[in-house]
């Protein structure tokens, strides 16, 4: 007699969501079903194909896996895959596309920190860091992920409204020729021309250029 | 054409749309790759990734996997879909444009051939000789953005 099994819908829209090379493994739960569907993930290295399991994520109820320690190298490319189980019951394993680190990660924008003159002011931008396992491991800046990383600043003069865009390889600009005692507003963006990738805009960062002596 | 940049590869300076032919192969991207069923094998990362390679053996072994590319994998890369067939011969026509190019740098000898790159090409051929023709060349072509990564 053949054994009987029920099957349980398969897991919905796997994928890779990745911000500063923090790798993070989402899924939907199976159509129609409520609480109580635990989950376990496996991940592998393209041209390599061996699949690995993730021991802290077996048997999970929520539906993410951060597996960026598994994929910290962006030399790589890997795909990821989930099954669901309930009740005895359970799904397919539900591969992600294959995920490349280095072009499919978001950038988040860069730190601005500004100070002023009277007639000028100095913009210093720090680019994010690439995701760490634990404070104390080396940082890794993205400019270095990214060599050929530039940042637009954006430049309002609050009382004109008028506008200045700069796009700067360097991490320091100063802005000349301002009016004394006016308000500007500083905002960047990282831009990465190869392989084409854009963060957003940062907020805006005011400071008002000291009044004339 | 607009969005050429300089790529010094050693010696060789060549001026390639570079832009164009990622967005060209991010737009097919998962068409293409979801085409590769085969992942214990890459034929540009194993065993070892392009990453690896000394900078002296860039030019030759940019100039050998244009050549590969052009001559062994785009003409075996046909689909049912009219519109990622469309982007293959766009990406195949940058191609060829940089091969020209770049060729013209290698005949004047300044493309030297090393033994590590030489050995490189040589694992290359043996992965994609691996395969039947359509499965390598589909598997290539979804490997694009390892050599544009590499080549950027």
């Amino acid at each position: 007699s053949g054994d009987l099994y029920c099957s349980l819908l398969n897991p919905r829209n796997v994928r890779f969501e990745s911000v500063n090379m923090r790798n993070v493994l989402h899924w939907s739960a199976p159509e129609g079903t409520g609480n109580g569907v635990l989950y376990k993930v496996k991940y592998s290295v393209y041209g390599v194909g061996k699949w690995i399991r993730k021991p802290e994520c077996r048997n999970i109820n929520i539906t993410w896996c951060d597996l960026s320690s598994e994929t910290s190298d962006y030399e790589e490319q890997y795909y990821a895959s989930v099954k669901a189980f309930l009740n005895g019951m359970f799904s397919d394993w539900v591969e992600t596309t294959r995920f490349n680190p280095l072009t499919e990660t978001k950038i988040d924008p860069p730190i601005v920190s500004v100070s002023s003159t009277d007639k000028s002011i100095s913009i210093t931008l720090t680019a994010p860091e690439k995701w760490k396992r634990s404070p104390e491991e080396e940082s890794i800046s993205l400019l270095q992920v990214y060599p050929g990383l530039q940042y637009n600043v954006s430049v309002l003069n609050k009382k004109t409204k008028k506008r200045w865009f700069f796009s700067i390889s360097n991490h320091t600009l100063v802005v000349p020729w301002l009016e004394p005692g006016t308000a500007y507003c500083v905002s960047a963006q990282i831009h990465v021309p190869a392989p084409l990738l854009d963060s957003g805009f940062s907020k805006e960062h005011c400071i008002a250029t000291l009044k004339d002596k | 054409t607009t969005g050429n940049k300089i790529f010094h590869f050693g010696a060789c300076r060549v001026s390639m749309s570079m832009a164009e032919i990622r967005a060209g192969f991010t737009a097919i991207k998962a068409n293409i790759q979801a085409r590769d069923p085969i992942r214990t094998l890459s034929i540009l990362s194993y065993p070892h990734s392009l990453h690896k390679v000394k900078s002296s053996d860039r030019c030759c072994i940019t100039h050998h996997l244009l050549n590969f590319y052009v001559g062994k994998v785009f003409k075996h890369c046909k689909t049912e879909d009219l519109y990622v067939n469309r982007k293959i011969s766009s990406i195949a026509n940058s191609f060829l444009s940089m091969k020209r190019k770049l060729g013209q740098c290698h005949e004047q000898n300044r493309c030297r051939c090393g033994q590590e790159s030489t050995e490189k090409l040589k694992q290359i051929l043996a992965n994609y000789e691996g395969l039947n023709v359509t499965s390598a060349a589909m598997k290539s072509l979804g490997e694009l953005d390892i050599l544009l990564d590499w080549m950027e």
